[in-house]
């Protein structure tokens, strides 16, 4: 009953004009930037993050935005996907697999609508548990004390990388050097310089956003250049009919699976949208493919994935609000933000600035409303946007990274630190480190600092502190419990992997 | 040959990239150890970065002796262009000030549009247009101030 006091409370601030417009357009941009393919919701968040600082709306605006942002862009990145076959993002990889072959035999209508559908349903469903879990997570949360929130961040440079089946020494080391990065400036707690090689730019650190537009944005467009330029997009041509709606109606149990496999998925830390999709993707094709139709364009092969994506993205923003610990690269984007707005995220922002949170969580629930009504009747006009050729956009996208960057600032040195991040970003993407881990170091390791200090301070140096709370206990062997799980799934790929191989080898002989 | 045209090395990226860490990760460990404060909390400012160097190095040592994972480095044209692009964002870091923003902007934007294959005139023209026109967003709209003329012509 509280909690639907509190979300009427929420809705009274998402409704104001402003924040109207703001989510209009928020939903409007990222469903235009999540259908560009090659520019995702961290690339669209991150660049978009310091124009929102240029603006000077309340803290509760920009999130407003920048959250309408990360949803559309879910909702857009399923259009490349289904019509180039060019995912905008991980997540929408497996929304290919199906999408694109539906696209090809003349159903793009229905495979668009089907994943607006589907995306509708799962946002929908992860706004729900938010509106349920995030209070009670962050009422758990406030017994928090720092010895409990250093095994809290443990926790999550433990698993972020855990479930996706990469090397998990590349994980650790992402996180590791984030950390390293952290620590640059000036020691929160002494005043001491710590690594800032005489330059007084480096005295307060390196600003988190500055770092993660060069990360993500400067290293896409690397990475853009390595590949073929004469690269055909053989685009889709799209009608604009009204889709068959029997089509969709059978697709509404195998969405409703998607959804709630994708939140609790999402929940997860370190997981995010990509495994979201990727197990209700899966988990639908065991359950149901039983004439092997899953890969040839099947709707249900549209449905599960968009479904499971975007309730993951929803229940992502879970641990990223109400713990301060996001579980996936947008939301740590996000908390970036926050954190550059003064808002410090965890449990104590729910009794702090209670309009803030309910307003997020009201304008979510408009944002799917206007984002289904954007995608299934207009979606005409993101189709033909799709043929701006990449030569066009990139440069725009670099330059508006340039201009965020110098207005946070307005130093060059920043410029500077973003070119040195790009490229930083493209070696270990180029190596298949992932980025999020670094970003999460970069961003929770002040606080993971200062609350290994608070709790030496209070047992006056004696370690055993850390393991002396029921709480810590219970997160340390939940780390065990999930890098466990992992390590065990991480083996059955790679042991799949090879015996996929060895059967392909000895297939090919006998055609 | 993958499908970008460049090759697959055996590991040898990731033994690089790895070392070059470790290297980072030692100087930043022995950096570290260095600093003391006489005041403030029990832990001090050099606890926690001993806490994180020491397993960046190990890790890193790990990767760089038993790489994981291949690497498929773009051909060589195209690492040229990459570099040409590296070359015109450091460029415009320094030439920002100098040139102002619409003219430093607009070479920026032509430049990088031809280099990632656009037709020369269409570069050129989406440079001349589009700079400009972020000019009037930014500095008039939006409220961010930048310069118009820049150091040389102002």
């Amino acid at each position: 009953m509280e909690t639907l006091t509190l979300l009427g409370q929420g809705f009274a601030v998402a409704l104001t004009p402003l924040n109207l417009t703001l989510l209009l357009i928020g939903c409007f941009v990222g469903t235009l930037i999540g259908a560009m393919p090659g520019l995702g919701p961290v690339n669209g968040v991150a660049i978009l993050i310091p124009l929102t600082f240029a603006f000077g709306f309340e803290p509760v605006s920009s999130l407003i935005l920048l959250s309408a942002v990360y949803y559309g862009c879910m909702y857009g990145g399923r259009i490349s996907s289904i019509l180039l076959n060019i995912p905008g993002d991980e997540p929408a990889v497996m929304t290919t697999l199906d999408g694109f072959p539906m696209a090809r035999r003349g159903q793009a209508s229905e495979a668009l609508a089907i994943s607006g559908v589907a995306s509708f349903i799962g946002a929908t469903v992860a706004t729900i548990g938010l509106t349920l879990f995030a209070p009670l997570l962050a009422r758990a949360a406030i017994h928090f004390g720092p010895a409990d929130y250093f095994a809290l961040y443990l926790m999550a440079f433990a698993t972020i990388g855990g479930l996706s089946g990469i090397d998990p020494r590349k994980t650790l080391l992402s996180a590791l050097v984030g950390l390293m990065i952290a620590t640059v400036g000036l020691d929160p707690s002494t005043g001491i310089p710590r690594f800032t090689f005489g330059s007084f730019h480096l005295y307060d650190g390196i600003e988190p956003i500055v770092a993660l537009i060069g990360l993500f944005a400067i290293s896409e467009v690397l990475l853009l250049l390595e590949k073929s330029l004469a690269e055909v997009k053989d685009g889709l041509r799209v009608k604009t009919r009204l889709p068959d709606f029997r089509v969709i109606a059978a697709t509404l149990w195998t969405t409703a699976r998607g959804s709630v496999i994708g939140f609790v998925a999402g929940i997860l830390p370190g997981a995010g949208a990509s495994l979201g999709s990727v197990m209700s993707y899966s988990l639908e094709k065991q359950l149901k493919d039983r004439d092997g139709s899953f890969g040839t364009g099947d709707p249900r092969g549209v449905a599960a994935p968009e479904a499971g994506n975007n309730a993951a993205s929803g229940g992502a923003l879970i641990p990223m609000l109400s713990l301060g610990v996001p579980g996936s690269g947008t939301t740590a984007v996000m908390l970036a933000m926050l954190i550059s707005l003064n808002v410090q995220p965890g449990p104590l922002l729910f009794e702090r600035q209670p309009e803030l949170v309910w307003g997020l969580v009201a304008s979510l629930y408009l944002a799917n409303v206007m984002l289904l009504i954007l995608n299934i009747p207009l979606i005409g006009i993101f189709t033909r946007l799709l043929m701006i050729p990449t030569w066009s956009l990139m440069p725009l996208v670099v330059a508006i990274s340039f201009v965020g960057v110098y207005s946070i600032s307005n130093s060059t040195f920043d410029l500077k630190v973003m070119i040195a991040f790009g490229l930083l970003g493209y070696l270990f993407r180029k190596l298949d480190i992932s980025l999020v881990p670094l970003v999460l170091g970069l961003l929770l390791g002040i606080d993971m600092e200062n609350n290994l200090r608070r709790a030496l301070s209070i047992s006056a140096g004696d370690y055993s502190i850390l393991i002396e709370s029921p709480i810590s206990i219970a997160l340390y062997a939940l780390t065990a419990l999930l890098l466990s799980v992992s390590t065990y799934l991480a083996l059955r790929d790679r042991r799949r992997d090879r015996e996929r191989a060895g059967n392909a080898a000895a297939g090919s002989g006998t055609p | 040959m993958d499908e970008n045209g460049g090759r697959h090395d055996s590991g040898l990226g990731n033994r690089l990239v790895a070392a070059a860490v470790f290297v980072v990760a030692a100087a930043y460990t022995v950096t570290g150890r260095g600093y003391t404060a006489s005041f403030g909390d029990v832990l001090g400012p050099s606890v926690f970065p001993t806490m994180v160097g020491i397993p960046a190095m190990l890790l890193s040592g790990l990767i760089a002796l038993f790489p994981g994972g291949r690497t498929s480095w773009p051909a060589r044209h195209r690492l040229f262009r990459q570099t040409v692009a590296v070359v015109i964002l450091v460029a415009y870091a320094y030439l920002l000030q100098p040139l102002g923003f619409p003219i430093a902007t607009g070479l920026l934007i032509g430049s990088v549009a031809w280099l990632m294959g656009g037709p020369p005139l269409g570069s050129v023209l989406l440079g001349a247009l589009a700079a400009p026109a972020l000019y009037l967003l930014f500095d008039r709209v939006l409220g961010l101030p930048l310069d118009l003329l820049g150091r040389w012509f102002g």
